[in-house]
């Protein structure tokens, strides 16, 4: 079977460090996984590496079977990226953001479906003519998810999307990634949120010092057995 | 794609409130520089009209002399301003606006600008050239220093490129943007200096005119558009805006006051010029070795009076079908013409060979490429300033020696009481200058133009593939 993502002995070493110690992993259309390590554990290297904006120095990443470091700009075509703060551009409205990055994707919609995508990602209708200045995190997090829904983009890779956000925005975070992971969508989220990776994630993977340690399915297990497994990695 | 990211560095620079108040405070002084530019030009222009008439008028209407009197008398040649230099003063504030004419005397020119105003003028004046060439690039820098650090400092460069969209492409969009965003501030203010020069009472639209606007708007877009992509480029290499907008800042200072100040005092040291006073001694001594037409004991004149006696098979200088004072006067006229034009064109060598080194000086810098083609198209560089000052001799020359060539054959020997009638000075036609056309303009700017045109041609080359090499991560 093809997997949206796919990672063979992907390795990233930098001058003085290993980053990333040949990752083996798959993901299937329609999960979540989850990666959970403390900061410099080589998460955002990985995601890094499956959008192309580092090469690796061995191994290879594929998104949809397509290897990424061949297929730079093609590849690009299947995904889209969430960051653990979208900024956007402050000076244009929420409409205007994602009209420019949805053209930017090959996508030229009119308002009332610009409209629609952002109402479906939760933004209220009435943010939606205003400047992305005046928007809070978890507001920017939506209009984030609505750029890669309106892309249709059948991978995703977020990294630390909630962190930050308060619990609330954090739900309606999750039940929106649910919701997209119900339609197919893979998505791969860094996150430090133990909880959060549990409540949505199909599986977790643990990962220190650039190296996966354990991958878990969350269906078997509860958050404080998690917590438990995660600091146990973390402490040996 | 290209348009969706042009589009959106143009919105967005028109809602920051910070460079809208920039850009007009910009685009004030570039219409302010070019109200006054044109007024003070024109009055100049009005003036030297008005001045040259009067001098022609009272040549033309001198009374009854004898033609060496008229000679001394002599008459003004009065530079006019070029159709487009009140959109860059160039030398012209520096150099004379006229030369009096008279025999055996090659004055230089005249009564500039600065020498008629107070010092402040060196501080450099208010033209549109000086908002041109060294205030838009400052409003470029401040444009597009965050053009791609922004972008990393926001995170929005890796969504950007995450929806499928390459470096050099959004480099491309947004040189594209800044493009717009540059245009919209300089172009009111082009327009109108363009429709008040050809909406001016009596203005005669000439293609040469013509030319040199186009060519002079064209060197200003290709310069403005090296900054953006400089400017689009540094910001790229850098990961902070702080230091992108500080490395800008230095190549600005680099390249608007440094390099162009250095240039000039590397020429001034390499080729040195006498001084005035040093020249003027240099010529009298020279010409005081030739033949001297108001001293009758001269030796030299002697010989001449000699030759003719000779060549005509007469006795006498009073036999001669010529007055010999006439050519005497003619022959230490000729002498003294080319005494003077030897050490002039040694000066202008030396000049011309400081301006050489300013002129290849532009190879490191666009700044001084489009200084020299702004002066040389708006007309007022030292090319033209040359080519007034040569026409002023020529026509000089020819005055002085129609004037001996009178005394030669209307008066006889020794006869000073003579006057001849004055409608004997209205067969003199008055002086006339045209500038020269924009094709020779340009020849003495080739080194600048090939300089400009390396420029662009790097910028989108070398540039284009550093884009490559930015840093996302």
């Amino acid at each position: 079977m093809e997997f949206a993502l796919e990672a063979r002995q992907l390795k990233k070493e930098y001058q003085d460090k290993l980053a990333l110690k040949g990752l083996n992993l798959q993901i299937k259309p329609g999960e979540i996984f989850c990666l959970l390590g403390q900061n410099g554990a080589g998460k955002s290297t990985t995601i890094n590496l499956f959008l192309g904006f580092i090469t690796p120095t061995s191994g290879a990443a594929y998104i949809n079977g397509l290897e990424v470091a061949d297929h730079l700009l093609k590849v690009k075509e299947y995904l889209a990226y969430i960051p653990e703060n979208v900024m956007l551009y402050p000076n244009l409205t929420g409409l205007e953001n994602l009209a420019l990055f949805s053209s930017l994707a090959g996508f030229e919609y009119d308002k009332e479906q610009l409209l629609f995508y952002l109402i479906e990602a939760g933004l209220p209708a009435e943010a939606a003519s205003r400047k992305v200045g005046t928007y809070s995190k978890g507001m920017r997090q939506k209009v984030g998810i609505a750029i890669a829904v309106a892309k249709h983009a059948k991978v995703l890779l977020l990294d630390e999307p909630t962190s930050g956000l308060d619990p609330k925005a954090s739900n309606e975070f999750s039940d929106l990634l649910l919701k997209l992971s119900s339609q197919g969508t893979a998505i791969f989220m860094a996150t430090h949120d133990i909880f959060r990776a549990k409540e949505v994630g199909t599986r977790v993977g643990i990962m220190r010092e650039g190296e996966l340690v354990d991958v878990l399915g969350t269906a078997a297990l509860d958050a404080n057995e998690l917590e438990k497994l995660y600091l146990n990695y973390m402490h040996n | 794609m290209v348009r969706s990211i042009a589009q959106k560095e143009f919105l967005s620079t028109l809602r920051d409130k910070r460079f809208v108040v920039l850009s007009v405070l910009v685009l004030l002084l570039l219409l302010a520089a070019t109200v006054v530019g044109l007024y003070s030009a024109h009055t100049l222009q009005q003036e030297r009209m008005v001045a040259q008439e009067e001098v022609n008028h009272q040549f033309h209407n001198s009374q009854d002399r004898h033609p060496h009197r008229m000679a001394h008398y002599g008459s003004f040649a009065f530079r006019p301003k070029s159709s487009l230099s009140f959109l860059d003063f160039g030398l012209d504030s520096f150099t004379g606006a006229s030369v009096f004419m008279e025999a055996h005397r090659q004055n230089s020119a005249n009564f500039s600008q600065a020498q008629q105003s107070s010092s402040l003028i060196r501080f450099g004046e208010m033209t549109v050239a000086f908002v041109l060439q060294m205030l838009l690039p400052l409003l470029i820098v401040f444009l597009c220093f965050g053009a791609f650090t922004q972008e990393k400092e926001t995170g929005t460069l890796k969504i950007l490129l995450s929806q499928g969209v390459s470096l050099r492409r959004i480099a491309w969009a947004k040189i594209k943007g800044y493009s717009k965003t540059v245009a919209l501030v300089v172009t009111p203010a082009l327009l109108l200096a363009a429709g008040l020069l050809f909406g001016q009472n009596g203005f005669d639209l000439h293609p040469d005119t013509v030319w040199r606007l186009l060519l002079f708007l064209s060197f200003y877009l290709v310069y403005f558009f090296i900054f953006i992509v400089l400017s689009v480029i540094i910001s790229a290499l850098h990961r902070r805006s702080s230091t992108a907008l500080v490395t800008l800042l230095g190549i600005w200072i680099l390249f608007c006051v440094i390099i162009p100040k250095a240039a000039a005092n590397l020429g001034n040291t390499l080729y040195t010029t006498p001084t005035k006073a040093q020249m003027d001694a240099d010529v009298h001594e020279e010409v005081a070795k030739g033949i001297d037409g108001h001293n009758a004991q001269d030796a030299r004149a002697g010989g001449l009076k000699k030759e003719l006696l000779r060549k005509y098979g007469v006795d006498s200088l009073s036999q001669l079908p010529v007055n010999v004072d006439g050519i005497i006067m003619a022959a230490g006229e000729e002498q003294s013409t080319r005494v003077y034009r030897e050490h002039f064109d040694k000066l202008t060598n030396t000049f011309q060979q400081q301006n050489l080194i300013s002129e290849l000086a532009a190879f490191l810098n666009p700044y001084l490429a489009v200084r020299h083609l702004s002066m040389g198209m708006a007309g007022s560089d030292f090319s033209h300033y040359l080519h007034f000052q040569e026409e002023a001799e020529e026509y000089r020359y020819k005055l002085a020696q129609g004037l001996n060539h009178l005394q030669a054959t209307r008066l006889t020997y020794k006869d000073k009481t003579t006057r001849l009638s004055s409608d004997t000075w209205k067969e003199f036609k008055p002086f006339s200058y045209e500038t020269p056309p924009v094709q020779w303009a340009l020849s003495h700017h080739v080194f600048s133009l090939a300089a400009l045109f390396l420029w662009l041609v790097l910028v989108c080359t070398v540039g284009f593939r550093l884009i490559d090499k930015t840093q996302i991560v």
